[in-house]
């Protein structure tokens, strides 16, 4: 038989650990949410900081595409960051940080940039400002201060000066024009008007 | 070619090395092949020399078209360089070699003589010239620089 000496030192620890043991883990409860960390429940849900109001008020889309065809068979497309739809009868539809692209058939490309654009639907035209960027694939960068650019077929007209970064120089013009020529030679023309000025650089 | 005349021209000359400028009413550029025309008192300067017509079409050099290689300038061409003066139909002028062609009546003026013909080839960077086709001279006795 085992000694019964062992028996009772066992059984007198176990009864010491059931009463021990359980006291301990009270005392770990109780403290646990004693020295919890502070929740800053106001904190916890991050409120958008936008006027609601503003927001309500005017309508506007972010991140809207606008997509068509011209007569002349190029695709166009504008994106912008955000947009607002005209109020009111004149119907303008303001966009701001705008991105248009032309796609012509004949494979030319004109990349448009601008700060502001605003679309005049009825008249089938939309006026962009604001350090108006056109880039087109043929390798001129022209800068102006405003651009007027038909919907409906590729023409565009910038309003007012043009500074102009070609393939072979600078040129610098009252104002420029992309258009579509289809009478004699059907294709696409970029004329630059009123005291044109060229300067190229011979290479030595 | 009919009898040459090669001529001295002590002003019909410019730094080839200089930028070129070019300022007119109107410049075109077709899209799909480049070609660049400027037209309407098209005016063409390098240094003092002053080449004018009706429509100068810029004809490229390399295939990137970076490079302009001539200038094809048509409708009256007047090339004026200090005293001297030059008139054409037509005149092309290559720029890096700095040679102008003129052709069709030609007429230079170099103070009171005249020289006229069908053709004159200027190079511009040594200032020579020659004159070809009929050539003609009118030599002012009392004049003379």
């Amino acid at each position: 038989m085992a000694d019964d000496r062992d028996i009772t030192i066992h059984s007198r620890v176990v009864f010491w650990l059931k009463i021990i043991l359980p006291l301990f883990a009270l005392a770990i409860l109780s403290t646990l949410f004693l020295l919890s960390r502070r929740i800053d429940t106001d904190a916890a849900l991050p409120y958008a900081r936008v006027d609601v109001e503003a927001l309500a008020r005017d309508p506007r889309l972010t991140a809207p595409e606008y997509l068509a065809v011209t007569e002349d068979g190029a695709a166009v497309s504008f994106t912008a960051r955000t947009a607002r739809t005209g109020q009111g009868d004149n119907d303008e539809a303001r966009a701001e940080d705008l991105v248009a692209v032309y796609e012509t058939p004949g494979g030319l490309r004109i990349d448009i940039r601008a700060r502001e654009g605003e679309i005049d639907r009825p008249a089938g035209r939309m006026r962009l400002s604001g350090d108006v960027e056109i880039v087109t694939s043929t390798g001129y960068r022209m800068l102006t201060a405003g651009l007027d650019s038909a919907l409906d077929r590729t023409n565009l007209r910038s309003d007012g000066e043009v500074q102009a970064e070609a393939p072979y120089g600078q040129i610098t013009a009252g104002q420029m024009e992309i258009r579509h020529e289809d009478v004699e030679k059907p294709g696409y023309l970029l004329d630059f008007k009123t005291d044109v000025k060229l300067i190229y650089e011979p290479q030595k | 070619a009919g009898q040459g005349a090669s001529v001295a021209f002590g002003g019909l000359r410019a730094d080839t090395g200089l930028p070129v400028e070019v300022t007119a009413d109107q410049l075109t550029v077709d899209q799909n092949d480049g070609t660049a025309v400027f037209s309407g008192n098209v005016l063409v300067g390098q240094g003092e020399m002053r080449l004018s017509a009706a429509e100068v079409v810029v004809e490229y050099g390399g295939e990137d078209q970076s490079r302009i290689e001539r200038l094809h300038a048509t409708g009256g061409v007047t090339l004026v360089s200090g005293a001297e003066a030059a008139e054409a139909e037509e005149a092309v002028y290559t720029i890096d070699s700095g040679e102008v062609v003129m052709t069709g009546n030609v007429l230079l003026v170099q103070g009171a003589n005249t020289l006229s013909g069908q053709k004159l080839i200027v190079d511009l960077s040594t200032g020579t010239g020659r004159m070809e086709g009929r050539v003609k001279t009118v030599l002012q006795p009392s004049g003379g620089n």
